[in-house]
């Protein structure tokens, strides 16, 4: 086990549990590895916690639980570098953000892509006019 | 920055295998078109920024109060459970 020194204090983890992301994120490449937190409440909402650099720590959700039609398919170069095959599975992430009226955003032009069967995650970008880094959640009509 | 004044048809290679050819002045824009091999990442730098600044800023300004009232609004309007 290692530990590293994190805004939610020192966090032990097993090594073989860290995502890889052989690429890091877009602009930020030095971040290659992360702990999944778990968030304390029940939610859809979750961190991931850079293992590099311990000052970084993002929010991610399952975009599809609120976009229905939302669907990123990885491209033959996004399989290779997740290390999956075109029958592996792969699930999308988004980065989410809070804007100073707590309004919560999600980055659905910057996706990440993650494959379960080798632990190894890829921020894509889609250049989509209907995505943008900041999509508010779409509202709900009251009954 | 190497600057080069090129006409519409020429073009320029990078490296071994990137070759960038003007095609046309349109309306304020010059149209460009690009051969590369397919791993070589390729977008419209605005976009590659936006997505830059994004990951930045949203590493920032959370704290923890807000995410527990955030679960606590959002556990319940998430699609699928």
């Amino acid at each position: 086990m290692k530990t590293i020194n994190t805004r939610f204090g020192e966090v032990e983890y097993d090594p073989s549990h860290v995502l890889d992301f052989p690429e890091g994120l877009i602009g930020l490449d030095q971040l290659k590895h992360f702990l999944v937190m778990p968030n304390k409440k029940e939610g859809p909402l979750f961190w991931i916690q850079s293992v590099d650099d311990p000052a970084f720590a993002f929010v991610v959700t399952d975009p599809t639980g609120f976009f229905f039609d939302y669907l990123v398919v990885p491209d033959e170069n996004d399989r290779q570098k997740l290390g999956i095959d075109e029958n592996g599975t792969c699930f999308v992430l988004a980065i989410v953000s809070i804007a100073p009226t707590k309004e919560i955003t999600l980055n659905l032009s910057g996706p990440i892509l993650y494959a379960p069967e080798t632990n190894k995650g890829l921020q894509v970008i889609l250049e989509d006019a209907r995505y943008s880094t900041r999509t508010p959640l779409p509202t709900i009509e009251k009954k | 920055m190497l600057v080069l004044t090129r006409k519409p048809g020429e073009g320029i290679i990078i490296g071994d295998n990137i070759i960038i050819k003007f095609i046309e002045m349109k309306s304020g824009g010059i149209r460009i078109g690009i051969d590369a091999p397919r791993e070589t990442k390729i977008y419209r730098q605005e976009v590659y920024d936006r997505i830059r600044q994004e990951n930045i800023e949203a590493a920032a300004g959370w704290d923890m109060t807000d995410l527990d009232t955030l679960s606590d609004k959002l556990a319940d309007r998430t699609l699928k459970k």
